[in-house]
């Protein structure tokens, strides 16, 4: 074959193996009972079979599943022609690769004869799922960079109730050490020391729920509970920035099927927006409102606003792309990230530009 | 509010804190006024009342460094006591920069509290008696004649009567005449404690 190429009068049938074995996608020619007729060397690399030791031998031995790969080829390769499917290829040594496999039936060939051609996806698989982990990661590192950031005011919080019961500790000591104690008074301050170790117990217990990774099921949740949750977290860095934070919830939604801890960082991740829009000073009454309701459409909706400066059209186009961002500090990738989680829910993430000041995010889930 | 003896305020928008500080004072004599946020103090405060100011740092609405600003800006000498939670260490610096008598991190040891109370009662008790022994400096100055005055200014530079008779253009004897009456008018026993008195009017601000 090679001496006849250089002699430039190859025949047909060595112009048409030259191209066969060329060719990058193994090439495989079955006849209508799908027995193996052709095998081109990309065929003999993917598979690990030599060409002379397959030809003649069921399709059904290339693949995981023979059963089904000869029911195809029995009663659907014509359905299959000119579509294509993944499908679950085995080697000679019986290892398995995922590959895609698109049919072709052989023009005027009768019975009808059928191409395949076989490509090993392999490596697309695998940089998705690299691709898949890698996102998976970031949303994970961006949650706890939202966590983060509110340690600081969980630490604040906590302080709280610590420093009242010392201080009412210390208040009872000196209050039981008089000549006549009032025994009613140093028993309402035991009685509030003993609400405020509540109260600093069911903030650790409401910070929990932040902690869960992304390996957490699917839940259906009221949305209201989960907004309730973080109530402490937003209370405390909006305190520390001065703003003032309010929630307004409708009674009623109904439960909503969702990754609890991806919305709560979600929902975090606006109200962070949020009162960072807050920050210049020259701003007077600051306010975040979260509220939720249900839309005429039957979704339930989260929308998180500020009545800060808005936000500019130019931003407005470009927010929710990767790495964009309009802070020093910022990676610019709490939007995409949140639209990205609100999407995997079924959902939508957008900014309502019609709102008169500040700016207003919306989160709808479907019920 | 009692003019009468001081006060401790307390302003904290946290409930349990602000009770528990209460008690706490209470349990060793001390009266207290206690606010939920700053603008309620403000409204409620007048300078003429003697006391501390114990003060969170985070709040919404004002925080505790825009009111002393305030506080600042209106002249107020109260102490101010700034308690705050951990991790406000740079803004503690800029509380005592702004003239923050302390700063106490809670949760806090309940004597560390109030050995600071009583340390800035004491010192609104000097700050006040300061101020009003200005008040009646200055009340002084304006009882003298515009000679007087001058003669006043020259003595507490040390001039000896003679050359501020020649820098006067008068005799020693009259410079000796308005110095006793500015002696007298000054209710000053001394020449030392003239000048003291002029040094700490001087150093005050203008009321």
């Amino acid at each position: 074959m090679r001496l006849s190429i250089l002699t430039g009068n190859p025949s047909p049938r060595e112009a048409l193996q030259a191209l066969l074995d060329a060719a990058a996608d193994g090439i495989v020619l079955v006849d209508h009972a799908g027995e193996i007729q052709v095998f081109n060397r990309s065929a003999e690399m993917l598979f690990g079979y030599q060409a002379a030791e397959i030809v003649g031998r069921n399709l059904g031995t290339l693949m995981n599943d023979p059963d089904r790969a000869a029911h195809d080829v029995a009663t659907r390769v014509s359905d299959l022609v000119g579509r294509g499917r993944t499908i679950s290829a085995r080697r000679k040594d019986g290892s398995v690769f995922p590959a895609f496999l698109s049919i072709g039936a052989v023009a005027g060939s009768e019975p009808p004869a059928f191409v395949g051609f076989v490509r090993d996806l392999t490596a697309q698989q695998q940089a998705e799922q690299e691709t898949l982990r890698l996102r998976e990661r970031l949303m994970h590192v961006s949650r706890l960079t939202t966590v983060a950031e509110m340690v600081s005011g969980i630490a604040h919080e906590l302080n709280q109730p610590l420093a009242a019961i010392a201080t009412y500790a210390h208040a009872c000591d000196r209050l039981i050490g008089v000549a006549a104690p009032d025994v009613a008074e140093i028993q309402d301050a035991l009685q509030r020391i003993a609400d405020q170790a509540v109260r600093a117990g069911s903030i650790i217990h409401r910070l929990r729920g932040l902690g869960q990774t992304d390996a957490s099921e699917y839940e259906f949740a009221d949305v209201n509970a989960v907004i309730c949750e973080l109530a402490d977290l937003i209370q405390n860095d909006a305190r520390a920035r001065g703003v003032s934070y309010r929630a307004d919830l409708a009674p009623n939604l109904p439960l909503v099927r969702m990754k609890r801890a991806q919305i709560q960082q979600t929902v975090l991740n606006l109200v962070c927006n949020a009162l960072e829009a807050l920050a210049p000073p020259q701003l007077q009454a600051r306010e975040v409102i979260v509220r939720s309701r249900l839309t005429p459409t039957r979704a339930v909706e989260i929308t998180v606003c500020d009545n800060g400066p808005g936000v500019d059209s130019q931003t407005v186009s470009r927010m929710f792309d990767p790495f964009y961002t309009t802070k020093a500090d910022c990676a610019g990738l709490g939007l995409p990230i949140s639209r990205t989680i609100v999407h995997a829910h079924g959902g939508s993430l957008k900014y309502l530009p019609e709102m008169a000041a500040g700016a207003c995010f919306a989160i709808q889930l479907p019920a | 509010m009692n003019e009468s003896s001081a006060l401790v305020f307390i302003v904290d928008d946290d409930e349990a804190v602000r009770n528990s500080l209460r008690l706490l004072l209470k349990s060793v004599g001390l009266g207290t006024a206690v606010f939920a946020t700053a603008q309620q103090f403000l409204d409620a405060y007048r300078p003429s009342q003697p006391g501390c100011l114990v003060l969170d740092v985070r709040m919404p609405g004002m925080s505790g460094m825009e009111l002393q600003q305030q506080l600042n800006l209106r002249g107020a000498v109260i102490p101010v006591i700034f308690i705050s939670g951990h991790g406000d260490i740079p803004m503690a610096v800029a509380a005592i920069q702004q003239g923050a008598f302390d700063f106490l991190q809670k949760p806090f040891r309940d004597q560390d509290l109030i050995d600071r109370i009583q340390r800035a009662l004491i010192k609104d008790q000097g700050d006040r008696a300061q101020l009003e022994e200005r008040a009646r400096t200055r009340e002084r100055l304006v009882s003298l004649t515009p000679r007087e005055r001058q003669v006043l200014e020259l003595v507490i530079l040390g001039k000896p009567n003679k050359v501020m008779a020649g820098d006067l253009g008068v005799s020693q004897r009259t410079v000796e005449i308005h110095r006793a009456r500015v002696m007298e008018k000054m209710d000053a026993s001394s020449l030392a404690q003239l000048v003291r008195m002029m040094l700490d009017e001087r150093s005050g601000a203008p009321a």
